[in-house]
């Protein structure tokens, strides 16, 4: 019997391996499932939410390092090695800048006014100066023109003008150059040619003599017998004109050390004209060859903080279109939308440098709480919601009480408050802007179950923080005199007073509340799963929140690891905002951009331009706000002129959209390649048939063209005989290409 | 030389004031046009000042001491305003306007706005677009819930709502589909050509087959619009003789409105927005930034009107700004956010000639919140019966939700 035994018990073992075989098995199914090499839609997927688009390669990529794997390595970017990106942006300085250093290099009109008013001293960096002198004299023409005419006024403060507006150098010029209405301005700026027979003072040389001995000859009959002091002024102005438009043309043949320091070296007017000339982007043959120094100096007296948004708007472009750091670049994009500043908006414009270096991107995959308050006590968002300004109407400040922290005095007297002077004015010291927005899209939503007497108590909170030295660029700052004494009431809780410590009280209870944590989520859905995101996905990531303290790396795992996120109906469900068609267009493309600034006109012509959401809401990440009529075309002809070398500053590489190998045979080949390449996850048989159909259609009606025709550049024999740009665009403006 | 009312004359009868070419109007005739079926196609026209326009400086009470004490710096004085009626003046910059108002196809409503106590831009503008001053919550706007219950004179096409500009504002934001257009001309794939270009075939083959629901029924729209732009060609309606608009954007995007209104595309509602209103800093008086901008506004509003000639007769415009300023001038020679505004209603069957509303005064007592001027006519008000009287629209409680629409209160601005 104990061979039976035996048998039975080998039976049972047997049985029992047998039974287990198949959980077994299915686990390491599931296991290869995750990160199996030939289950593409995973990695694309992946690579769809977390990044700007596929790029070439990326698939495989994602596919043999392992879907998990590579979310994971993506959640921490500290790991990912990103030189070749930051080589990029090596010549875009004033993104190593502090706010203090673009304040100074980059001058705000307040700053200038302050120099012109003799409040400050100019500085005494030569390329500095230059910035300075032109645009103090640019300051002085205004100045002047209001005096005398007192005509077309233009605001140099106004906190929505736009910065072509900023500059009117142009009328500038013409008011230097006539005491009262003479159109002797642009005439006279054409007249210089036909005159420079006159060479030999006009040499390179010399760059402040301003009267040469030939001018007479030059101007040839000016002489009524006595000219009265306007006319001789006049005509004086006339011949600087002359000189300096002269100078000015001569530039392009200097070598760049040269012209650069030529420039410097300029009379105040010479460098007026040539800073006229580098508007709009022109005058882009001043600029060859100049360190980036010399260029931001050069590009600064047109428009000094053009400079430097131009900057911050091309590097956001080639960040999310060349970083490895991919999902973090994301994030960044998100966060800076949900704590949107409008970049646009007066000293906003020199201050999202370090805002989004310095508060965004540091915390973006860190602690909700952190970014917050990195927010809350940022003079970028200070001044863009006005709280810098807001004073309490019981503090010091607005009564003209000395500081004292709380309202008592040093032997724990109250100081006896003083009647208000004016209700009205004492009101409107206060500006609810920030406690209102802080309340309403950064932390519990619009829904969030407060007040608006929880807004004007949470807006006394913040009274007090404000900026040091906002024009100069400063940091926060916490003034006690402006902050309302005595203790406030938020949303049934109260708070001591306790100055400055009243705000961190509330941002931290704003940061660990159940609605914050709950429209967080909802966003983060919203951007990463689809614009109605399932409402349990949203409430297990709230509830991630509030067990790990606000770490957003933790809601994140739970969104990427959940079930509705690889759900079918997820797959491709979004419909790219025009940053992310651009981009993913550009990476798809695997184009070279050696100039991103016409890609940053492009988004503008879009509809979303850089860092330029207006209201605090910032941009919308629903479909319905990007698919207009308008919207798509504008699409559709970016595609192909991105696909046929139409757009400056990027050039695609056709012959290496084709497919490097193989020479595709036909044009369904060439299709099917670029379908491959260029639109992960493939087009709908219908799109694939549309452009077969419109191939054909081409080809029956315009036979190949006779190769002396052809490009002198071209291969004898063109490999592509249909015509690979153009089915490229197509494929970008496809429908398909539209979501992600 | 006594100035008369325009007269329209009906049907397809040739009028003399400011036609468009004849053929045009031939061709309108060919392409079924409204006029046959003795229904014809009522527009409404809606400009969005943005920025908090200056109403005391743009209409200005000329007969109030205090406006004058309130503004020592940056006051029209009475020998500049064109005056109204005694009263009122414009500001001379509206030059443009003066016929129209002789003619009795301008009113004018002063202190009128929204009720919200805001003086957020943002927050009044959504509101103002959203027609529910106050709630946030509301996701479409009033000028797109206003085509729900039109009557149909003919078939809808795809430019029943238009909005110049890139992209659909608020006011038109909604169930009914409408078109955003930044420019007219660059309307197309691949350029505006007599014969769709093959880029653009291949387009609108892709996305009317796709199975996309959003891409799919926006593609089709705007192949659809864009189909219809090519056959209708606007750029061959030329302005009007006497139709001079002014360089710059606003200009531009009336000019072309009326070319799509001329060329029968079947607008119905549209929207156009003009910025550079938020004068804090050194407004200017009869000279300066609020001038500059008031003249370019007038003049694009004029034109328009010139332009679409017989046409007006049908088309009422409005325009409206999110609140007005303060009635004192700050420490910058400017002013600073406001309440209450003024709102031009221009058009055929506007009784014009008339400023309408109760004028609260100047006066501190009757002052805002002590700094404002108050608010005596809901922009609702205004807005409601343009819906109703003009577009036909009765249901009014579906385009301005939670606002007590009283028809019998109207101002009777339309004959």
């Amino acid at each position: 019997m104990r061979l039976g035994r035996a048998k039975v018990a080998t039976f049972l073992v047997c049985f029992s391996l047998a039974c287990a075989a198949p959980q077994l098995v299915a686990k390491k199914k599931e296991k290869q499932a995750a990160t199996s090499p030939t289950d593409p839609r995973r990695a694309l997927h992946a690579l769809n939410r977390l990044t700007f688009g596929p790029r070439p390669g990326d698939l495989q990529q994602v596919m043999s390092t392992g879907v998990d794997q590579w979310i994971d390595l993506q959640l921490h970017p500290e790991k990912i090695d990103d030189a070749a990106l930051n080589a990029r942006l090596e010549p875009l300085r004033t993104l190593r800048m502090s706010s203090h250093e673009i304040a100074e290099e980059f001058p705000d009109p307040q700053e200038i006014r302050q120099v012109m008013n003799g409040k400050k001293s100019m500085p005494s960096d030569p390329a500095r100066r230059a910035v300075y002198q032109v645009q103090l004299a640019r300051l002085e023409d205004k100045k002047e023109r209001k005096e005398e005419a007192g005509k077309n006024l233009v605001a140099t403060s106004a906190p929505e003008k736009a910065p072509e507006k900023m500059s009117r150098s142009s009328e500038a010029r013409s008011a230097q150059s006539m005491a009262s209405n003479q159109a002797g301005d642009s005439t006279g700026a054409e007249n210089p040619v036909s005159n420079s027979g006159s060479n030999g003072s006009m040499s390179t040389e010399s760059s402040d003599t301003m009267n040469g001995g030939s001018t007479e000859a030059a101007m040839a009959p000016v002489v009524p017998l006595a000219m009265t002091p306007e006319e001789k002024e006049q005509a004086r102005l006339r011949e600087e004109q002359l000189y300096t438009d002269l100078e000015v043309q001569q530039l392009p043949s200097l070598p760049p050390d040269q012209r650069y320091r030529k420039v410097l070296a300029m009379s105040t007017q010479a460098q007026l004209t040539f800073a006229d000339s580098l508007k709009g982007g022109k005058g882009q043959e001043f600029l060859q060859g100049l360190a980036p120094k010399q260029k931001e100096t050069l590009l600064a007296m047109n428009n000094p903080s053009q400079v430097v948004m131009s900057e911050l708007m091309q590097a956001k472009l080639l960040r999310a279109i060349y970083s490895q750091r991919q999902f973090e670049e994301v994030m960044t994009d998100f966060w800076f939308n949900h704590f949107n500043v409008f970049v646009d908006k007066g000293l906003d414009r020199v201050m999202l440098t370090s805002y989004e270096r310095d508060v965004i991107r540091p915390h973006a995959l860190g602690k909700f709480e952190d970014l917050l308050v990195a927010t809350a006590k940022s003079p970028a968002m200070l001044f863009y919601l006005d709280n810098f300004l807001s004073v309490g109407p019981d503090s010091a400040q607005a009564l003209g009480l000395p500081a004292h922290p709380g309202g008592r005095g040093p032997y724990g007297m109250r100081y006896p408050p003083r009647p208000r002077p004016n209700p009205a004015k004492a009101r409107s010291g206060l500006n609810e802007n920030y406690g209102r927005e802080l309340l309403e899209l950064h932390t519990l939503s619009v829904n969030g179950g407060y007040t608006q007497h929880d807004v004007t108590e949470a807006a006394k909170i913040f009274t007090g923080w404000t900026i040091d030295k906002p024009a100069e660029g400063g940091g926060f700052k916490f003034d006690p005199r402006m902050h309302e004494p005595g203790p406030k009431l938020v949303m049934g809780h109260k708070f001591k007073a306790k100055g400055e410590g009243e705000g961190l009280e509330l941002l931290h209870r704003l940061a660990t509340s159940p609605q914050t944590a709950h429209f967080i989520s909802l966003k983060l859905a919203e951007r990463f799963v689809s614009d109605d995101p399932p409402a349990d996905l949203v409430d297990r990531m709230a509830k991630t929140f509030l067990k790990k303290k606000g770490e957003i790396r933790e809601v994140l795992e739970t969104m990427f690891y959940s079930p509705e996120f690889w759900d079918d109906a997820t797959y491709r469900a979004k419909v790219k905002t025009p940053l992310e068609f651009v981009a993913s267009a550009v990476r798809a493309t695997g184009a070279e951009i050696d100039d991103p600034q016409p890609l940053v006109g492009q988004l503008n012509r879009m509809g979303m331009p850089l860092y330029g959401a207006q209201p605090p809401t910032g941009y919308s990440m629903k479909a319905e706000t990007w698919v207009s009529s308008s919207s798509l075309l504008n699409r559709m002809n970016f595609a192909l002129a991105l696909t046929s070398g139409k757009i400056k500053g990027v050039t695609v590489d056709t012959a290496q959209l084709a497919g490097s190998a193989a020479v595709p045979p036909n044009a369904d080949a060439a299709l099917s390649a670029l379908e491959a390449e260029l639109v992960a996850g493939g087009v709908s048989q219908q799109t694939h048939d549309s452009i077969v159909a419109q191939v054909a259609a081409e080809k029956n009606s315009s036979p190949q063209k006779p190769n002396g025709k052809s490009d002198p550049r071209k291969p004898v024999n063109p490999p592509r005989s249909p015509d690979v740009c153009a089915i490229a665009g197509l494929l970008l403006g496809s429908p398909e290409f539209q979501r992600r | 030389m006594s100035i008369t009312r325009r007269v329209f004359l009906r049907n397809s009868a040739l009028t003399v004031v400011g036609t468009a070419a004849v053929p045009g109007f031939l061709a309108r005739a060919a392409m079924g046009a409204a006029a046959q079926t003795g229904a014809r196609t009522k527009r409404l026209v809606v400009i969005f000042q943005r920025g908090a326009a200056d109403g005391l400086n743009i209409v200005v009470p000329h007969g109030e001491a205090q406006y004058y004490a309130m503004r020592p710096s940056i006051n029209i004085p009475r020998k500049s305003v064109l005056d109204l009626d005694g009263f009122f003046g414009l500001h001379p910059s509206l030059a443009s306007f003066q016929p129209l108002w002789d003619q009795r196809h301008l009113a004018i409503v002063h202190a009128a706005g929204s009720p919200d106590p805001t003086r957020s831009h943002f927050d009044a503008q959504d509101f103002m677009e959203a027609g529910t001053p106050g709630l946030k919550a509301t996701e479409d706007g009033w000028l797109n819930r206003s085509l729900r219950n039109l009557p149909q004179p003919g078939q809808k096409t795809p430019f029943q709502a238009i909005a110049m500009g890139p992209s659909i504002p608020r006011i038109l934001s909604g169930l009914e589909p409408a078109i955003a257009m930044n420019n007219v001309n660059d309307f197309s794939v691949g350029g505006r050509t007599a014969k769709p270009s093959a880029a653009s075939n291949a387009f609108e083959a892709m996305y009317n087959h796709s199975t996309d629901s959003i891409l799919h029924g926006t593609g089709e729209e705007t192949f659809d619009a864009v189909n219809m732009l090519r056959s209708a060609d606007p750029s061959k309606y030329k302005p009007a003789a006497g139709a001079d608009y002014p360089k710059g954007r606003f200009g531009d995007s009336m000019k072309q409105l009326a070319q799509m209104i001329k060329a029968n595309l079947g607008v119905q509602v549209a929207f156009a927005d003009i910025g550079g209103w938020d004068h804090h800093v050194n407004e200017g008086a009869t000279e300066g930034q609020i001038a500059n901008v008031l003249r370019e506004f007038s003049q694009s509003i004029s034109a328009f009107w010139t332009d679409l000639g017989d046409l007006g007769e049908d088309t009422v415009v409005v325009s409206m700004s999110e609140f007005g300023r303060t009635a004192r001038e700050n420490g910058n020679r400017g002013t600073d956010h406001g309440h209450a505004n003024v709102m031009f209603v221009l058009g055929g069957p506007v009784r014009g000639g008339r400023v309408y509303g109760r004028w609260p005064g100047l006066d501190q007592s009757q002052l805002y919140e002590g700094r404002d001027l108050a608010l005596t006519t809901d922009f609702r008000q205004v807005l409601g019966e343009a819906v109703l009287r003009h577009m036909g629209n009765k249901n009014l409680n579906e385009v301005f939700p939670g606002y007590e629409n009283q028809p019998g209160k109207f101002l009777r601005l339309l004959g």
